[in-house]
């Protein structure tokens, strides 16, 4: 929608005034009101005089038969013949149209009169409680928007634009400079508690560090954490009590313990007005805001709608207004979601087989349809899990709406498919189309283009791997469910916030408009600052809705004046806007702190749109809910009102503790390994028996320094390593003889080593290089030397009848054995 | 295993006594003697015992002092000539000296600071990877002295040269696999170059080891270009993202793709994802035109055009940034990662990732980072108390203000922990 067309009435809540005088003097109030007859007479054809105008062409076609005998309402009990006024008369349509024309607000349906009537309860054909009143409202707000569009529209509305009332920003609680409160009561908790991990000096540290062992540093990270105005609602608390994070005890008692002394610490700190020194705008709460949801979406074919605007209860009502209505029955653990919405934990919501047949009759009337949904999956490690299913159970379908991992999945039932609707069509894989996050998916299917999937207005370019077929073989007796399957073994967990049927294939322009009119209730709020920027009426516009449970969206503020005629006549500074909630100005996701423009017509002021300051948007927690909290804005500059904030200077964390002492040797690591052996026995890494075996124990060998991570693996590939390396070396006549020239190699085993100076021929070279020379760090060279003989006489000892070789083998038996040990691997 | 029977009194000991015998029993089962005696083998581990409790405990005087800094350094034994040569200098207190001797092996460059600088090289942070040219340039810059903070900002790659080395191609990584498959001396055959003259990359393109090939391959293939500056902030600030967490920062620059309500719950994202993107996002802003085209097997680089990368998802929250240009701003210049040390002769903003390159490499954390990736390469451990503190600081210091010669730090941090 334009902002032109919203800005064009202005203050016109006198006429809704007046209207809804009307309406009450008609029906004498609310206690003397009577209850709709239970039998009406079935509907007759009409046979009257004919509509004289389009327009009552379009009410008699969109609106009429939902009110007059037979019509789902029933109003005609009373507004048919003896209760004015008589919107719902037999006799005649165009008296009718001439009575209901009076009851609607053409600008805006929903603020209509005979929508405002119905939203006090009057006479809801669903029931008395609030979710059905919520449901009929809608519904009855729906007929009007038709009647008004057309059933060809599904056009755009028109938003009125309202001054908010005048209100100055509320008291709350803030966090005082001085440290010492903190320090009494919630501090000693946090470090008893939570100093294992959110301290600077935790050897597994987590930010934020509201347990440091510095308390200044501690309550500067825990102010975030702490909801001084409601302490059941600190996040410390919170993390205790909802998410059970990392409990000491028992959850229930523990945050009952943690908001006790957030509780005693905030009953410390006196309530404070808002901080003078801030430049501010007038406050609002949400519902000060003008109403500009639900106008813009492509309904046209829309034959089933659940908004889950019933926040209570276990209905959500089919709002679509095309009879029967497929009211879903909640089952399982399903929640209402704030801003409009169920969160399916597990369980599901399922309509009737007889209500469901509605599907079946209207989209095998067209041979096309829609699935479309606005869902926020849980996960994505779910697996053939339903979002939104026409079946009967695991294997028998008319069409399900699916989600796969990282895919979504279209199963569809027709001529060219089986009776589960196979061959599935789903989304890449690779292109992970489904992520945990709110999206708008939509599914569409024609016998001609076959099956389409759209996420987030997009078309996923997923061939369909069935050819289009007729959808003559649908199956009238399924039901239509929600997160399950009926028969409850294929659950789908996350938060569905409108889920919605059509009898025509959407088109890509309908998807693309259907998601850019997003979902939920979106508030126009308007922030006066006309007292700094002496602008008459001067307010700055932000677009606001409920984004989830516990945040707020706020997007694109624009700088308007409502006096059409104004415009600036200097450039107005505008810098720094924070947005301030209860009282206090959170540091968290003022995304427009770096906002610096000034509105001028130069900039793009016009009078009719003002101008926009930041095409972004953010959200804002959610503190006490919609209907309590207190928004506001601040502002470095605005106009001639200056407030610059500087940040303070962060404080500087103490040093570690001491960590307990710790070896200050270890192991050499593979490459250490190969190029010590390399070195001590001079053979070259390039030699290819060498290599092949480097190649072969390089990643069995150790990767680490650390000793304790040394196991018997790593040895393996050790030992394995040293006996090539010393292989090599014996092998080679020029690289043995530059080591140990003076030993016969030739000589049986039995003859060769019957000498001391026979074996310190091979010791003494062997372990010069390996060890060193005097080095007091290195063992006791005549230890190693004396258990290298021993060595030595053990595997002579062949009983006289030892191999060829069987000496240059003892060689480099002692060879690998000393090359292998702690003597060259520790470091 | 034989190390869970140890007693607690002898574990390291007896821990090796049982790692020495596997050795022992492979080089009798090499000689054939396949039933060696019990008591031998024994004996003989105990052998390794005795070594490790004499390293522990024994006195370690101008000798033993500069064989552990060769050994540290190198990763290999010294020579006699060399160790006398170093023995001579640590007893003329001239450690620092020695230190550089030991540099002076070949194995310093090919072994010690290839395995120092691999695991930068790849997201699995494994050192069993192919010499690249990524690490090439990190060996190369040690030994050339080039100053170390223009890391992530020079227009530099060394090269390998020798016989049978194929020459550099930005499209594989025949160049640098050819040198390790022969084991080359990294001392002599890399040869610094500029990364224009061998990937085409202008000038302004190029942002040191960030925009080698093997540097793009790890980190800029698919995704979003965030796992460049996570793991550039990993390996070279010490720091990975839970540690500059904050979420006061400004959120105006997170993209499109991050999601306001995982899983349907915005207090995820405002008490966790936007205290990284935050600042992470502004500053990732500067690989804006870069991504790794594993067709080609090269950098790209489309100066002026944002890569399609950078709007995957973009309608995850349509109301967040969309990326125009490769402009990017340092948000942690304020809050609590100002402690971070960034240069104030710098202007904190900028466009392109080499003057971002520069951000981060004129930082503190960024000097202490490889001061203490240094220590503990030479020391194997952490600092544990006020004096190892006050020695890094030390090392810090003079790492700044000499120039950022790494091989100053290897040879400080060599002579402090070569044992008393």
């Amino acid at each position: 929608m334009k902002i032109a067309s919203r800005l064009k009435a202005l203050l016109q809540a006198s006429s809704l005034a007046i209207a809804a005088s009307i309406l009450v003097a008609c029906g004498g109030g609310a206690g003397t009101e009577r209850l709709p007859p239970n039998n009406l007479p079935p509907p007759v054809t009409y046979s009257g005089p004919p509509p004289q105008t389009a327009d009552i062409q379009n009410f008699m076609s969109a609106f009429w038969p939902n009110v007059r005998n037979g019509g789902v309402a029933r109003c005609a009990g009373c507004h048919g013949t003896t209760q004015n006024p008589l919107f719902a008369r037999e006799d005649d349509v165009n008296l009718a149209w001439a009575a209901a024309d009076q009851l609607v607000n053409r600008t805006d349906p929903g603020s209509s009169v005979i929508v405002q009537k119905m939203a006090t309860g009057h006479n809801c054909w669903l029931g008395s409680n609030q979710a059905a009143i919520q449901a009929c409202t809608t519904t009855l707000q729906t007929w009007v928007e038709n009647w008004i569009a057309g059933t060809a529209g599904g056009g755009t509305k028109t938003i009125q634009l309202v001054a908010p009332p005048i209100r100055d920003v509320g008291q709350s609680r803030n966090f005082p400079l001085d440290s010492a409160g903190f320090a009494a009561t919630v501090y000693p908790l946090v470090t008893e508690y939570c100093a294992g991990c959110h301290s600077s000096t935790s050897a597994t540290q987590q930010s934020p560090f509201f347990a440091d062992d510095d308390v200044e540093s501690a309550y500067a990270a825990v102010k975030t954490k702490i909801d001084l105005d409601d302490p059941a609602n600190s996040r410390l608390v919170l993390r205790l009590r909802n998410e059970f994070h990392n409990c000491w005890d028992n959850c229930a008692a523990n945050s009952q313990e943690m908001e006790d002394a957030i509780r005693d610490y905030a009953q410390q700190i006196p309530v404070t007005a808002v901080d003078p020194t801030l430049v501010i705008s007038k406050a609002l709460s949400m519902y000060d805001g003008t109403v500009a949801s639900g106008g813009s979406r492509y309904e046209a074919g829309q034959i089933a709608l659940w908004e889950f605007k019933e926040a209570s209860g276990t209905t959500a009502f089919d709002t679509s207004g095309v009879q029967p209505a497929i009211n879903l029955t909640l089952s399982g653990d399903i929640a209402w979601v704030g801003g409009w919405g169920i969160n399916i934990r597990s369980g599901r919501a399922q309509g009737s087989t007889t209500s469901s047949r509605k599907l079946h009759d209207l989209i095998t009337a067209t041979g096309q349809y829609s699935i479309e949904a606005w869902a926020a999956p849980a996960n994505v490690n779910q697996e053939e899990a339903r979002v939104v299913t026409y079946s009967a159970g695991s294997t028998l379908r008319n069409f399900t709406l699916g989600q796969t991992l990282y895919s979504y999945d279209f199963f569809n039932r027709s001529s060219t498919s089986d009776a589960n609707g196979s061959p599935l069509l789903q989304t890449s894989d690779a292109d992970e189309d489904a992520q945990a996050t709110l999206q708008h998916v939509v599914m569409t299917y024609d016998p001609v283009a076959g099956r389409r999937i759209y996420v987030n207005g997009v078309y996923t370019e997923d061939p369909d791997p069935a050819t289009g077929g007729t959808l003559g073989d649908w199956d009238d007796t399924f039901a239509l469910v929600l997160g399950n399957e009926p028969s409850g073994d294929r659950q789908w967990q996350g938060v569905l916030r409108l889920a919605a049927i059509h009898n025509r294939a959407l088109t890509p322009e309908q998807v693309q408009q259907n998601f850019d009119a997003g979902v939920g209730e979106k508030f126009f709020l308007l922030f006066n600052v006309s007292a700094h920027t002496g602008s008459p009426m001067g307010y700055v516009l932000f677009e606001v809705s409920q984004f989830d449970s516990y945040s707020y969206l706020f997007n694109r503020p624009t700088f308007v004046s409502l006096d059409p005629a104004w415009t600036p006549s200097s450039p107005i500074p505008v810098r720094g806007l924070r947005i301030g909630l209860n009282g206090v100005v959170e540091p968290v996701s003022q995304a427009y702190r770096n906002l610096d423009t000034s509105v001028s017509v130069a900039n793009g002021y016009a009078a009719a749109t003002g101008q926009v300051l930041s095409s972004l948007g953010t959200i804002m927690p959610l503190e006490k809910g919609p209907d309590q909290d207190e928004f506001f804005l601040t502002f470095e500059v605005l106009g001639s009102s200056t407030n610059v904030v500087t940040e303070p200077a962060p404080l500087t964390p103490p040093p570690p503790a001491d960590s307990p002492p710790v070896s200050d040797i270890g192991v050499k690591t593979f490459d250490e390994i190969n190029a010590t052996m390399a070195t001590i026995t001079g053979v070259s890494p390039n030699q290819p028996s060498v290599k092949a075996t480097y190649a072969l124990v390089r990643q069995q060998l150790p990767a680490v320094v650390d000793l304790s991570a040394v196991l018997a693996s790593h040895q393996v590939g050790i030992a394995q390593l040293a006996i090539e390396y010393c292989n090599a070396l014996v092998e080679d006549t020029t690289l043995r003889t530059g080591l140990w020239g003076g030993f016969n190699f030739g000589a049986p085993a039995s003859t060769a080593f019957d000498t001391g100076p026979e074996r310190d021929q091979i010791f003494i070279p062997l372990l010069t290089r390996a060890m060193g020379t005097s080095l007091a760090s290195q063992p006791d060279e005549s230890a190693v030397r004396t258990e290298l003989d021993n060595l030595t006489q053990d595997l002579t000892a062949c009983g006289g009848s030892c191999a060829a070789d069987r000496t240059k083998t003892i060689v480099k038996a002692a060879c690998a054995a000393t090359i292998g040990s702690a003597v060259t691997l520790v470091q | 295993m034989r190390i869970a029977k140890c007693p607690p009194t002898r574990k390291a000991s007896c821990f090796w006594d049982g790692h020495n015998l596997i050795t022992l029993l492979f080089a009798q089962r090499s000689a054939g003697a396949l039933s060696a005696p019990r008591g031998r083998i024994l004996s003989l581990a105990a052998l390794s015992a005795a070594i490790l409790l004499a390293g522990a405990t024994a006195y370690a005087g101008p000798r033993e002092q500069a064989h552990r800094i060769h050994e540290r350094l190198a990763g290999v034994p010294p020579s006699e000539a060399v160790l006398s040569d170093m023995q001579a200098d640590v007893a003329g207190n001239s450690a620092t000296a020695a230190a550089f001797t030991a540099m002076d092996n070949s194995s310093f460059y090919s072994v010690t600071l290839k395995n120092f600088a691999a695991p930068w090289t790849n997201r699995d942070q494994s050192v069993f990877v192919p010499l690249n040219d990524y690490t090439a340039t990190v060996i190369g810059m040690v030994r050339d002295d080039v100053p170390f903070n223009t890391l992530l900002s020079a227009n530099l790659v060394y090269v390998g040269t020798g016989g049978g080395i194929p020459a550099y191609s930005p499209t594989n990584n025949d160049n640098y696999q050819a040198l390790d498959d022969q084991n080359a001396d990294l001392k002599t055959q890399l040869t610094a170059t500029t990364q224009t003259a061998v990937s085409g990359l202008p000038d302004a393109g190029t942002a040191g080891v960030m925009t080698t090939r093997a540097g793009a391959e790890a980190f800029f293939i698919a995704g979003t270009n965030r796992a460049m500056f996570r793991f550039t902030l990993l390996n070279h600030l010490c720091r990975d993202m839970e540690q500059v967490h904050d979420t006061s920062r400004v959120p105006d620059r997170i993209r499109q793709d991050v999601s306001r309500s995982p899983g349907g719950d915005s207090r995820i994202f405002l008490n966790g994802c936007i205290g990284c993107h935050s600042g992470m996002d502004p500053l990732a802003q500067a690989f804006a035109y870069y991504t790794f085209d594993p067709t080609q097997g090269r950098i790209q680089y489309t100066p002026g055009v944002v890569q399609p990368k950078y709007f995957n998802n973009d309608a995850t929250f349509q109301y967040g940034f969309r990326t125009p240009n490769d402009n990017w701003s340092n948000y942690w210049r304020a809050g609590q990662n100002a402690l971070l040390g960034w240069d104030t002769q710098l202007p904190g903003s900028g466009a392109g990732a080499k003057s971002m390159g520069q951000e981060l490499a004129n930082s503190t954390a960024f000097a202490r980072c490889q001061v203490e990736k240094v220590f503990r390469n030479v020391c194997l451990r952490s600092p544990v108390d006020g004096t190892d503190r006050g020695q890094i600081d030390s090392m810090v210091s003079t790492f700044r203000s000499g120039g950022y010669r790494l091989k100053q730090v290897f040879a400080e941090s060599a002579a402090y922990c070569m044992g008393d």
